[in-house]
C-alpha cells in the first residue's frame, strides 16, 4: 500500500533561505494529513515536492516504498510518471476544454477504452453532482462547481495519493462548509491517500486523521487534530492552532507585570518543579467567569480583574479583562453577566495550563 | 557518534560514483525535457541574430575597412583610431556627427514638448471628462499612430513645397504664394509632424494611468478640503510621473531613430539628423564612419532607457496597488465642453483629415491646387498610355507595384510569423526554463533590439551578412536578409507579448495536465498552444503592421529586387513621381490602418499594449 515517506526533505529556492528544511514525515495509507501553517511556511512547496513539480535540493520523497526522488542516487521521477493527482488553489482547469473534456483527459491519455472511460467520467461525475454542466466550458461554471471539476479531474485517473492546496480558500464560507462535508465524503468513498495544504486550522482539525503545523519550512509537530489542539509541542503550534488565541503568559525573570509575578507563585504553589517554565498558556475557552461574590475551590487559579471590553462573537462572548496591566482573553458561550469598567472574578483549572520552557518547547508533567 | 569519521572514510571511488549521481540528477532535472534543447536553440539563434550583428557593427568602428588602408595609415584589419577620429574630431565631423547630433536632439525636445502638450490635455479630456463623441475620438486621435509617419511628411511637401527643389510644386506655391524655407523643409516641419505622429503615445500611455487612478485618492484630498488645481498638482500630477516618464523617452528613443520623415523634409535643405547622416555614410560606403554614427545612436538610446529604467523605478516607489476602489469618474466640463470638443476635433483635423485629404487629392489631381474640375483625373491610380517618361500607367496598373506589394506581404508575413511564433516560444522558456541563465539572457537579448534603432540595426546586419562568413553566404540583395533583419527588430514586442501571456496563463493549467500524465509534447498541443491561440494572433499580426509601415530597416537593406511598398514609394518620390508615390503612401497608411483595427476587433485588446513599433 502506498505509504508517502519525505526523508530529511529540504528545498532551496536560493542559496540563502530554504523553502523547506529537512522535514521527515510519512503519510500512511489511506490517511488524510492536513499540512497546516502560515503563508510562506512552505506546505505548498511540500505539497509540490511529493507531485514533482519541485526537485528537491536534499533529501528523499518514496512513495510505496519507490525512490522518486534522490539526488544522491541520482533519481527524478517526472510529475506524470508519478501517478498523484493534485488539485490545485487555482483549480487550473483548461479553459478551451469543456468539463466533460477536462474529466476525461486524464483518461484519453492513458488510451483508456472508450466504454471504460465512458463509465468512469459518468461516475465521478455524477459522484460530485457536475454532470450536468459536462457540455460547458470552465469560464460558465461557479467556483464551487470548476472545484468539483478540478477534483473529478483528478479522482477519475484514481490516483494513488490525492493532493489538494488550499482547494477551499477561493470559496465562500457557506460552499466551503459544504465542500469540506463533500471532502470527508469522498475520502471515505474513494478511500484515498490525501495530502491536504491549508493556512484554516478548523479546515485542519475538521477534515484531518492527522495534522502536521509546519513553520518557516520546518515541521512543528505531527499529530491527531486533539493532540495539536491540547498538547500543542511548542510555543508556535499553541499559538497558531485556536481561536480566538490562546493566551500566552511569559513568566521568565525581570518581567514585572503583576500577572506572571502571580501565576509564577500559583504554578510553585501548585506544582513541585516549575524550574524550566518559560511561558504559561491559557486557553480563552478554559477560564471561568464567576460572580463576584464567588470564591473558587483553592485547587484552582482565581483572581480577580477588571473586565475591559466585550466582543460578541454571535452566540458566543470574547471578554478581555485586565489583569493588573496585562490583557487576559476569556470565551465563553454564556452571556457574560458583567460591563466594562466592573471587576469580575475568573478561574483556571490548573490541568488546562500548557507549560512551555525559555525556548518554547512544551514542559510535560 | 561523531559524523566525522564517516566523511573522511569514503572512499574516492563512491564520491566519484555520487559525483556521477549528481549529474544524472542534474540531468534528470534540468534537462530531461525538450523545454531545455529548445532554450539552448533559442540562446544559440538570438545570440546569431541579435548579438553577434551588433558586436559586428562595432567592430568595424575600430577596423581599418577595405580600401581606407591609405588614409590610415595601416593596414586592412588592423585596429584603428581613425574612424572615431574622423566623425568626432576631424574638420568635418562637425558635419558628419556634431550637427546631426544636435538637429537629433532639438527635433526630439520640440516633439517631446508638443506632443505632451497636446497629449495630456486630450488624454484628459478622453478619460476624465464628459466631452462629446469620447468614445469616437478614443479611437481617432490614434489613428496617426496607426500610419506611417512619412504620410505626414509627403502631405507636408504637397502643400509646403516651394521652389528651393525642382518637381511639382506644392499648393501654396502654385496659389501664388511662395512658402519660405523654414517653413517647407527643416526644423520646423520635422518636429510638428513628429509631435502630431507621437502625441498618441502620450494620449495611450497617460489616459491608460489616468483610467487606472484610483478616484479615492483624489476624493480623500477633496474631502480634505483641497481645491481641485491642489488636488491636481499634489495627488495626480505626483502619481502620473511614470507614465509621463516613460512616454517621454519612449518619444525620444523613437525621434533618435527616426529616419523617414527626416529624409523628406530634411535633405532638400541640407537638415541633418544621425539617422540621415549614417544613410548618407552608408550611401557613400564609408562603413568604418557608418558604424561609428550607429554605434552612438545605440548608446544615446541605450542611455536614455536606462534613465527611464531609473527614473521609473524611482517613482514607482509611491504607487499604490489599486483596490476596489480604482474606478474613475467623470468631471462634467460644463460651459467647456464645447470648446473642449472643438480643440480635439481640431486636432483630428490637422493630425489626420488634413494630411490624409490633401494626399488623396493630390493622387486625382494634375496640377497642384487647382481645383477646377478639368484637373481632376484617375489617371494617376489606373490610366494607360501616359505621356510620361517612365510609368506610363497608373499605379494600380504597374506592375512593378503588386510586386512591391507581394514582396511586403511575403517578407514582412514571414518576419512577423517567425516573431510571433518566436515570441510565444522564448515566452515559454523565460517562464519555464529551470536553468536561469537561458531565461534571463533570452529575456534581455530578444529585448535589446529595443535600444537599437532600426537603421542601427539595419547597418549591423549589412556589417554582418555583406560578405560571407563561416557556413553563412553572402546574404545582402536577398530576401532572407529582411527576414532575418525584420524579425530580429521585432522580437522585442513579440518576445514580451510571448512572456507577459505565458505568465498570465501561469504554471497551473500545464502542471495540471503534467499531473494528469501528459508528456510534453501532448501538453503542447492539447494545453498551451490552444489557449494561447490569441496571443499568438495578436504577436504576428502587431509586426506585421508596423512591419509594412517600417522604412528604416528597408532603405539600408532592401534593393531593387527586393523592393517593399515603402521603398518603392520612396524611390517614386526621389523620381518625382509625386502623384505615385502619394498613392502608395496611401494604400500603406490604408492597409496599416485597417489592419490594426483588425487586430483590435478580433484579439479585443487595446492599441497601447502594442505599444512600439
Amino acid at each position: 500500500m502506498p505509504t508517502i515517506t519525505l526523508s530529511r526533505v529540504s528545498k532551496f529556492y536560493d542559496s540563502s533561505t530554504p523553502a523547506i528544511s529537512e522535514l521527515d514525515l510519512e503519510i500512511g495509507h489511506g490517511e488524510f494529513m492536513c499540512l497546516l501553517g502560515p503563508s510562506g511556511c512552505g506546505k505548498s512547496t511540500t505539497l509540490r515536492v511529493i507531485a514533482g513539480l519541485e526537485n528537491l535540493t536534499k533529501g528523499e520523497v518514496l512513495i510505496g516504498g519507490r525512490v522518486l526522488d534522490s539526488r544522491d542516487q541520482g533519481i527524478f521521477v517526472p510529475p506524470e510518471k508519478r501517478g498523484t493527482g493534485l488539485v490545485f488553489q487555482s483549480y487550473a482547469l483548461w479553459p478551451h476544454l469543456t468539463v466533460e473534456r477536462n474529466v476525461s483527459f486524464g483518461l484519453r491519455l492513458r488510451k483508456v477504452s472508450r466504454e471504460e472511460r465512458q463509465r468512469r467520467v459518468e461516475f465521478v461525475m455524477r459522484t460530485l453532482g457536475i454532470e450536468k454542466f459536462r457540455d460547458r466550458y470552465p469560464s460558465q461554471l461557479s467556483g464551487g462547481q470548476q472545484q468539483r471539476v478540478a477534483l473529478a479531474r483528478m479522482l477519475v485517473i484514481e490516483p494513488n495519493v490525492l493532493l489538494l492546496d488550499e482547494p477551499l480558500s477561493n470559496l465562500d464560507a457557506k460552499l466551503r462548509l459544504k465542500m469540506r462535508a463533500e471532502l470527508k465524503r469522498i475520502h471515505a468513498e474513494f478511500g484515498t491517500t490525501i495530502v491536504f495544504v491549508t493556512h484554516d486550522q478548523w479546515e485542519a482539525l475538521t477534515l484531518s486523521t492527522r495534522v502536521a503545523v509546519m513553520n518557516e519550512g520546518s515541521l512543528q509537530q505531527v499529530g491527531s487534530p486533539d493532540e495539536i489542539y491540547n498538547s500543542p509541542a511548542n510555543l508556535f503550534v499553541a499559538e497558531f492552532v485556536g481561536n480566538p488565541p490562546i493566551n500566552m503568559i511569559p513568566i521568565s525573570d525581570g518581567n514585572g507585570e503583576e500577572l506572571s509575578v502571580t501565576t509564577k507563585q500559583y504554578l510553585a504553589r501548585t506544582f513541585k518543579e516549575i524550574g524550566g517554565v518559560g511561558f504559561v498558556g491559557i486557553r480563552p475557552e478554559t477560564i471561568l467567569l464567576l460572580p463576584d461574590a464567588a470564591v473558587g475551590s483553592s485547587r484552582n487559579l482565581t483572581s480577580r480583574a477588571e473586565v475591559s471590553g466585550i466582543l460578541p462573537t454571535g452566540g458566543n462572548w470574547i471578554v478581555e479583562l485586565d489583569v493588573a496591566g496585562a490583557p487576559l482573553f476569556v470565551s465563553t458561550s454564556e452571556p457574560p453577566g458583567c460591563a466594562p469598567g466592573k471587576h469580575v472574578c475568573f478561574q483556571v483549572n490548573p490541568a488546562s495550563l500548557h507549560l512551555f520552557d525559555l525556548d518554547g518547547f512544551r514542559v510535560s508533567r | 557518534m561523531s559524523l566525522q569519521p564517516t566523511i573522511r572514510d569514503t572512499p574516492a571511488s563512491s564520491r566519484r560514483g555520487s559525483r556521477r549521481a549528481l549529474l544524472k540528477y542534474y540531468f534528470k532535472v534540468g534537462w530531461r525535457e525538450p523545454t531545455a534543447i529548445i532554450g539552448v536553440l533559442m540562446v544559440v539563434l538570438f545570440a546569431y541574430l541579435v548579438a553577434v550583428p551588433i558586436v559586428t557593427l562595432l567592430h568595424d568602428a575600430i577596423e581599418v575597412q577595405f580600401g581606407d588602408a591609405r588614409r590610415a595609415k595601416s593596414e586592412v584589419g588592423t585596429w584603428t583610431y581613425y574612424y572615431l577620429q574622423r566623425t568626432l574630431a576631424s574638420p568635418i565631423s562637425k558635419i558628419l556627427f556634431w550637427e546631426p547630433l544636435v538637429h537629433t536632439l532639438a527635433i526630439a525636445t520640440g516633439v517631446i514638448v508638443i506632443s505632451l502638450s497636446l497629449g495630456i490635455p486630450l488624454a484628459w479630456l478622453l478619460s476624465r471628462s464628459d466631452m462629446y463623441g469620447r468614445r469616437w475620438f478614443a479611437t481617432a486621435l490614434i489613428v496617426p499612430y496607426m500610419l506611417p509617419s512619412w504620410t505626414f511628411a509627403l502631405a507636408w511637401r504637397t502643400l509646403f513645397r516651394n521652389r528651393t527643389v525642382g518637381g511639382q510644386q506644392g499648393w501654396l506655391e502654385n496659389l501664388g504664394f511662395t512658402p519660405p524655407d523654414w517653413l517647407a523643409y527643416g526644423q520646423v516641419p520635422i518636429t510638428v509632424i513628429l509631435a502630431l505622429h507621437y502625441a498618441p503615445f502620450v494620449i495611450l500611455l497617460f489616459g491608460n494611468a489616468l483610467r487606472g487612478f484610483d478616484s479615492q485618492l483624489e476624493e480623500s484630498a477633496r474631502i480634505l478640503g483641497a481645491k481641485s488645481g491642489t488636488v491636481a498638482w499634489q495627488i495626480i500630477f505626483p502619481l502620473m510621473l511614470p507614465a509621463l516618464l516613460s512616454a517621454t523617452i519612449l518619444i525620444f528613443a523613437k525621434c533618435l531613430g527616426e529616419f523617414g520623415v527626416n529624409y523628406l523634409l530634411g535633405l532638400p535643405v541640407d537638415y541633418n539628423v544621425l539617422a540621415t547622416s549614417l544613410y548618407r555614410s552608408i550611401s557613400s560606403r564609408q562603413s568604418g564612419v557608418a558604424a561609428v554614427l550607429a554605434g552612438a545612436i545605440m548608446l544615446i538610446g541605450i542611455i536614455s532607457l536606462l534613465i527611464d529604467a531609473r527614473l521609473v523605478r524611482e517613482s514607482r516607489r509611491f504607487v499604490t496597488v489599486g483596490g476596489k476602489g480604482a474606478m474613475s469618474r467623470n468631471s462634467p466640463l460644463g460651459v467647456y465642453r464645447l470648446p473642449a470638443s472643438a480643440f480635439a476635433a481640431l486636432i483630428f483635423l490637422i493630425s489626420v483629415g488634413l494630411p490624409l485629404l490633401v494626399l488623396m487629392l493630390s493622387t486625382v489631381m494634375r496640377i497642384p491646387a487647382d481645383f477646377s474640375i478639368d484637373n481632376f483625373t484617375l489617371d494617376y491610380w489606373i490610366g494607360q498610355n501616359l505621356e510620361t517618361v517612365a510609368l506610363r500607367t497608373g499605379i494600380l496598373l504597374t506592375p512593378d507595384l503588386w510586386a512591391a506589394a507581394w514582396n511586403t506581404l511575403r517578407i514582412v508575413g514571414l518576419a512577423s510569423l517567425c516573431s510571433g511564433l518566436l515570441g510565444l516560444l522564448v515566452g515559454y522558456v523565460v517562464v519555464r526554463s529551470r536553468v536561469s541563465f537561458v531565461s534571463s539572457f533570452l529575456r534581455h537579448v530578444t529585448f535589446f533590439p529595443y535600444l537599437v534603432p532600426g537603421i542601427a540595426f539595419a547597418v549591423a546586419y549589412l556589417s554582418l551578412f555583406a560578405v560571407p562568413r563561416g557556413p553563412i553566404p553572402a546574404l545582402y540583395g536577398t530576401g532572407l536578409i529582411l527576414i532575418l533583419a525584420l524579425t530580429a527588430d521585432q522580437m522585442p514586442y513579440s518576445s514580451r507579448a510571448g512572456i507577459s501571456a505565458m505568465m498570465q496563463l501561469g504554471k497551473d493549467p500545464e502542471e495540471a495536465a503534467q499531473i494528469a500524465g501528459a508528456g510534453w509534447l501532448r501538453r503542447m498541443i492539447s494545453v498551451v498552444i490552444p489557449i494561447q491561440k490569441g496571443a499568438l494572433v495578436t504577436g504576428t499580426l502587431l509586426p506585421f503592421i508596423s512591419g509594412i509601415k517600417g522604412l528604416s530597416l528597408f532603405v539600408v537593406l532592401a534593393v531593387p529586387s527586393t523592393d517593399v511598398l515603402t521603398t518603392y514609394s520612396l524611390r517614386l518620390i526621389d523620381n518625382n513621381y509625386t502623384q505615385a508615390a502619394n498613392a502608395v503612401v496611401l494604400i500603406i497608411a490604408a492597409m496599416a490602418y485597417f489592419g490594426t483595427l483588425a487586430v483590435q476587433n478580433v484579439t479585443k485588446t487595446n492599441l497601447a499594449d502594442g505599444l512600439g513599433g
